[in-house]
């Protein structure tokens, strides 16, 4: 079995190939798939089962296969996997896989078809071609059938004077709508019907997806029964042996075997891809002893659904010499520790070095300590391009201090006075911009985003998102997301350069003056506007900083002032950290679970204070107002202010 | 309104910006030079008596662009890595801003060009321009496509991506105009725009 040469296992979808939606709808006696899934592309094995002939064979010529254009429609012959158990548990692993795993391009709930039945084309022009005129017909129909989405059809089959043909209950009614349409001389008939299409075969009595889950539940079983929490140890010996896996028939055949340990392992990855948990905090060993494994790339898949795997047991298997193990030997980066006892190979004369060499990071073999920890990173950092050191904020401000007094004094006001901010620091020829990641999941910055690498250097958005002026400044930011940075003594959550630079214009019109280039990076704490949570997000704000016009209430002002925000990411680093600091730092980034009941006193007094800042009550009405209909929604508790507003005591607006 | 926010110096402003990064991270990516993109060693400059490009890096301040192209090739050291691919440090930019700080900038400049060219011109610009993006470290170039689009899906940024590690960086440059090569009519050649000021973190 060849390694995976495309995508790796669990992210095909997400990947620059676009799998058809198609493969995961056949249903009834049609089998079609068109797009070649994910584990055919990996070499897999039931392609070359695909000769078993399905209860379909496929009619149309085979020339049409190679059309640039409708490829999809060449590519209409039955080509079930079905034919073989092994394709069975691929079919099922794949329809699960894309169930779960590319929900938003495999959206569409697996359905039960319509048939239609379609008359005339026997009386039409276009019945004296070579397929009857079956597949022009169903151009025709594709084309016709709805301009506003794509329509795919089956395959459809002619039997006596009508064309039958399975559709998706979504397209039925579109196709419905063509009846007393033209063909090529003939008026088409199209008419739902509950009859089966004569000659296929009998619908099988358990439909693919009670298959799927059920196969499905019996893989998750085993892997269930196999996993130790405990050590976080997958503990996959001896498989063959699995009363699980025996009755399934998994294991009967070679090729099955590895089948099914790919299934194993698409599962595994799914599932945690699923609970977003990282997949190596939880299993961090695996145990591939006794599995009669003649080289590794029968198991391959093991190293890209597990790359930081730690702990690896291949004891008692039949690897004969270094050949059958060097297919990972770049994979398994992280790997401390090996058993490879019981193999053959153990007993060539550059044993242990060539493992030691392959292996970088490996520090146990065989039960043996080959390297300490020290030596172990040593090997791994000259393996690999190593980022450059990080050292702590660096303030060339001058004598006075001037950044990082400004800057005190800036997160605090933009926390809870915007427009008194920008009245103290910004006049009318400051400029402001925001810019939002590609793959920022909130959409209270993206609206405004000034983002040239995205949206050009020359649309009309260039200028209508480059903000100028402390007022209109000022509004932008009523309508940017509350935000709630850390405090400047945590000295760690900062990461603050700032120099002085020559030959900026002196607002007076005399010359040039200095200016103050200050980069600033760390992460605030959002107010969802839509749900009463609040999120983590990371951000870097740059300003420049100049000497103000006379009478300005300061001595310096921001000429320029860009934000930058994106998702809060946990750091990923592959920088050597002793093993027990190599667990997964507290999720701090995810967000406090939706609804007003999970609030805590701190949110709630977040909220209150948002309200109060917004509205301009004081404390006591504002928390009325949150706590009634609005039940700790913020935009329905402005809604209701705005509302109620005139009728509001003008105690509700005294200072307490 | 100043001319700061003018229309054309806004236009001019990014495309210099777009212009200058394409070419800085087509450089660094590529393991080439990047010294000339900066403000030092040009003769209108140096005649002028301009300070050396203030180049912070991580915290650092680096004295010449050569030493920063230096930390570069630090970078891309692993003797041990058989595969090419995987000695490179490819950064990819993910958003671009740039602001004009000053649209009448007038150091070093040549008589001629101040004669020629009104502050609404958008060519004797200071720009202030970031970047961030992300460095990922060990790839090739084609396995970027896809590690970049699936490490942003959740959970599986790891699987699959073929790349060693990753980072979050950010840049930020002053650019001023490139008086020696503005002066030249009709060339073609070398760098509009010079940096007096880079400010680099990733982390």
């Amino acid at each position: 079995m060849a390694p995976p040469t495309g995508p790796r296992a669990g992210n095909s979808n997400r990947s620059g190939h676009k799998p058809s939606t198609r493969g995961t709808r056949g249903g009834g006696g049609i089998s079609k798939r068109r797009g070649a899934p994910r584990t055919d592309r990996d070499g897999d094995v039931s392609m070359g089962t695909v000769s078993v002939p399905s209860s379909n064979p496929p009619t149309g010529p085979a020339s049409q296969a190679t059309r640039p254009v409708r490829g999809a429609r060449g590519a209409r012959g039955a080509r079930g996997a079905r034919g073989t158990r092994s394709g069975q548990l691929a079919q099922s692993v794949r329809n699960y896989i894309s169930e779960h795993d590319g929900t938003a391009r495999n959206a569409k709930p697996r359905l039960n078809k319509v048939t239609l039945k379609i008359h005339g084309l026997k009386d039409s022009k276009a019945a004296g071609s070579k397929d009857g005129g079956l597949r022009s017909l169903l151009e025709f129909l594709e084309r016709k059938a709805s301009k506003d989405r794509a329509i795919i059809l089956g395959r459809g089959s002619i039997h006596g004077d009508h064309v039958w043909l399975k559709v998706n209950p979504d397209d039925a009614p579109d196709l419905l709508r063509l009846n007393g349409y033209t063909y090529a001389g003939a008026v088409l008939t199209i008419e739902e019907t509950k009859d089966p299409i004569p000659g296929s075969a009998p619908p099988a009595s358990d439909s693919p997806g009670s298959k799927t889950a059920e196969t499905k539940d019996k893989l998750l079983a085993v892997l269930g029964f196999r996993y130790n929490a405990q050590q976080k140890l997958l503990d996959l010996s001896a498989l063959a042996a699995d009363p699980i896996l025996l009755a399934m028939g998994a294991f009967q055949s070679k090729p099955l075997a590895e089948k099914s340990f790919k299934a194993l392992m698409s599962l595994t990855s799914a599932n945690y891809d699923k609970n977003s948990t990282k997949i190596e905090d939880v299993i961090q060993a695996v145990s591939l002893a006794n599995n009669d494994i003649l080289d590794v790339s029968e198991v391959f898949t093991l190293a890209p659904t597990l790359p930081r795997l730690r702990r690896l047991d291949l004891s008692s298997n039949t690897l004969h010499d270094f050949s059958k193990l060097s297919k990972w030997r770049h994979e398994l980066r992280r790997l401390e520790e090996l058993h490879l006892v019981g193999n053959p190979l153990t007993n060539l004369p550059n044993y242990p070095n060539q493992v030691i060499e392959w292996f970088p990071y490996l520090q146990i073999l065989d039960g043996r300590r080959i390297r300490t920890q020290e030596e172990a990173a040593t090997a791994l950092a000259a393996w690999f391009p190593n980022p450059l050191p990080c050292l702590p904020s660096n303030l060339r401000d001058g004598e006075n201090n001037v950044a990082s007094t400004f800057l005190r004094g800036f997160f605090t006001l933009y926390d809870h006075d915007r427009a008194g901010l920008a009245r103290q620091f910004y006049d009318d020829e400051s400029l402001f911009s925001v810019n939002a990641g590609s793959n920022i999941t909130a959409t209270g910055y993206t609206s405004f985003s000034r983002n040239l690498q995205t949206m050009g250097t020359r649309g009309p958005a260039t200028q209508q998102r480059l903000f100028s002026g402390g007022n209109v400044i000022a509004e932008l930011w009523a309508r940017l997301p509350a935000t709630r940075h850390p405090s400047m003594d945590q000295a760690i959550e900062w990461q603050i350069d700032c120099h002085t630079f020559p030959n900026l214009a002196d607002p007076t019109g005399q010359g040039a003056a200095m200016g103050l280039a200050i980069d600033v990076s760390s992460r605030f704490e959002e107010l969802d506007l839509v749900q009463p949570t609040t999120g983590i997000r990371s951000f870097f704000r740059s300003f420049i900083l100049g000497p103000s016009k006379p009478g300005a209430p300061h001595p310096f002002r921001v000429v320029s002032d860009k934000l930058t925000v994106r998702d809060w990411a946990p750091q990923e680093t592959n920088v050597a950290v002793p093993p027990a600091a190599a667990v997964a730092a507290p999720a701090v980034a995810a967000p406090a679970a939706a609804g007003p009941a999970v609030l805590t006193e701190e949110q709630q007094a977040w909220m209150i204070q948002e309200v109060a800042r917004r509205t301009g009550m004081n404390a006591e009405y504002s928390r009325l107002c949150l706590t009634g209909t609005a039940n700790w929604n913020l935009e329905l508790a402005l809604q209701v202010f705005e509302e109620k507003k005139a009728d509001l005591p003008p105690e509700a607006f005294a200072a307490r | 309104m100043s001319a700061n926010s003018h229309e054309t110096n806004i236009r001019c402003s990014c495309e210099a910006a777009k212009n200058f990064t394409d070419w800085y991270y087509y450089q660094i990516n590529e393991g080439k030079a990047v010294a000339h993109g900066y403000v030092n060693g040009h003769d209108a400059y140096d005649r002028a008596g301009h300070p050396p490009a203030d180049i912070c890096i991580n915290g650092l301040v680096v004295a010449t662009p050569q030493e920063w192209e230096k930390l570069l090739e630090q970078q891309r050291q692993a003797p041990k890595q058989p595969d090419p691919n995987k000695r490179r440090v490819r950064y990819e930019v993910e958003t671009l801003d740039a602001h004009v700080l000053n649209a009448d900038y007038r150091f070093a400049a040549p008589q001629k060009m101040i004669d020629l060219h009104a502050p609404t011109d958008g060519v004797r610009m200071m720009l202030h321009v970031t970047t961030t993006g992300t460095v990922y470290f060990g790839t090739g170039r084609s396995a970027i496509t896809t590690s970049s689009t699936s490490s942003g899906a959740g959970g599986s940024g790891s699987q699959g991506a073929d790349y060693w590690e990753k980072q979050e960086f950010r840049d930020t440059f002053i650019l001023v105009p490139n008086w020696d090569m503005l002066e030249k009519v009709g060339t073609r050649h070398g760098r509009k725009y010079l940096a007096i000021s880079h400010n680099y973190r990733a982390s």
